[in-house]
């Protein structure tokens, strides 16, 4: 098992660090990652705490003996349980990989914690296992795994900075208009018996 | 952003704008009353059809059965994940 860990702190308040927790993809630095899906986004009426689950869908290179040795595709796929608490002012998340699960589980965890008013502490933590079947690739793929993990935090956390500035730099009206579907949006809302609110 | 169903997109387009909006300027600020319900239900269930096609779901199904991501692991059950 091989472990990997990070923090950060962000000169910004926990509110928007969040939201472009939600904003974050697209973004130029993390190419690899092709989808992003909710699967399933509900807030918990006696807590008020938002749970979501999302599908997030990478096209990345993988090792050729591994692709070899199992027949997966370029795909890889991978499932995140978040949670936010707007009153603890906390957003917890973890992910595990459901590609080559058979073969190694990569468990990934971060949370945005409000640290003061305008500060907020970014933790990211991964472990890493191969599974014992395999025990001949275990290192060699753990380690290839912990190196991939290590890039790809840093372009996340790049392609988060990217979103956060993105996030700070336009104005709440201007943003809605950048959105772009904004107008088809509104108009479905106008629609919707739920609009009025 | 595209959705991984290429017919999902434009739904998922527009419930993320509302999700975004919603998250922003009433979820964060105490309204915790869902607002995009109808929006998220079609993208969901256009997903969903996707991930049965791709037999994805049987890969979800399969984590979500050994724990999966679970966020209250170490609080609420213990052992979830243990030797299996």
């Amino acid at each position: 098992m091989k472990l990997f860990e990070t923090s950060h702190e962000y000169p910004h308040d926990w509110a928007a660090v969040t939201l472009a927790f939600w904003r974050k993809y697209p973004n130029p630095c993390t190419g690899h990652v092709k989808h992003v899906d909710v699967l399933e986004r509900k807030v918990d009426p006696e807590t008020g705490i938002l749970r979501t689950e999302r599908l997030i869908c990478c096209v990345q290179n993988v090792p050729t003996l591994i692709r070899k040795l199992f027949g997966a595709s370029e795909e890889t796929y991978a499932y995140e349980v978040s949670e936010v608490d707007p009153k603890g002012r906390t957003l917890e998340a973890r992910t595990v990989n459901l590609t080559f699960s058979n073969l190694i589980r990569v468990e990934e965890k971060l949370s945005y914690t409000l640290a003061d008013k305008a500060q907020t502490v970014f933790r990211q933590e991964a472990k890493i296992t191969a599974f014992g079947t395999l025990s001949r690739f275990g290192n060699y793929i753990e380690d290839f795994s912990v190196n991939r993990f290590r890039e790809n935090a840093a372009r996340g956390r790049r392609g988060f900075e990217w979103a956060l500035d993105c996030l700070l730099a336009e104005s709440q009206e201007a943003w809605h208009r950048a959105e772009g579907f904004v107008k088809e949006d509104l108009a479905i809302m106008a629609s919707s018996p739920n609009a009025s609110s | 952003m595209e959705s991984i169903g290429k017919d999902c997109t434009e739904l998922k387009q527009a419930y993320d704008t509302c999700f975004n909006r919603w998250y922003a300027e009433s979820f964060l600020k105490g309204n915790t009353t869902p607002e995009c319900d109808e929006l998220f239900e079609k993208y969901r269930s256009c997903v969903h059809k996707t991930l049965k096609e791709r037999q994805l779901d049987k890969m979800l199904d399969e984590a979500r059965s050994q724990g999966g991501p679970s966020l209250d692991e170490e609080g609420k059950k213990k052992g979830g994940e243990g030797g299996k």
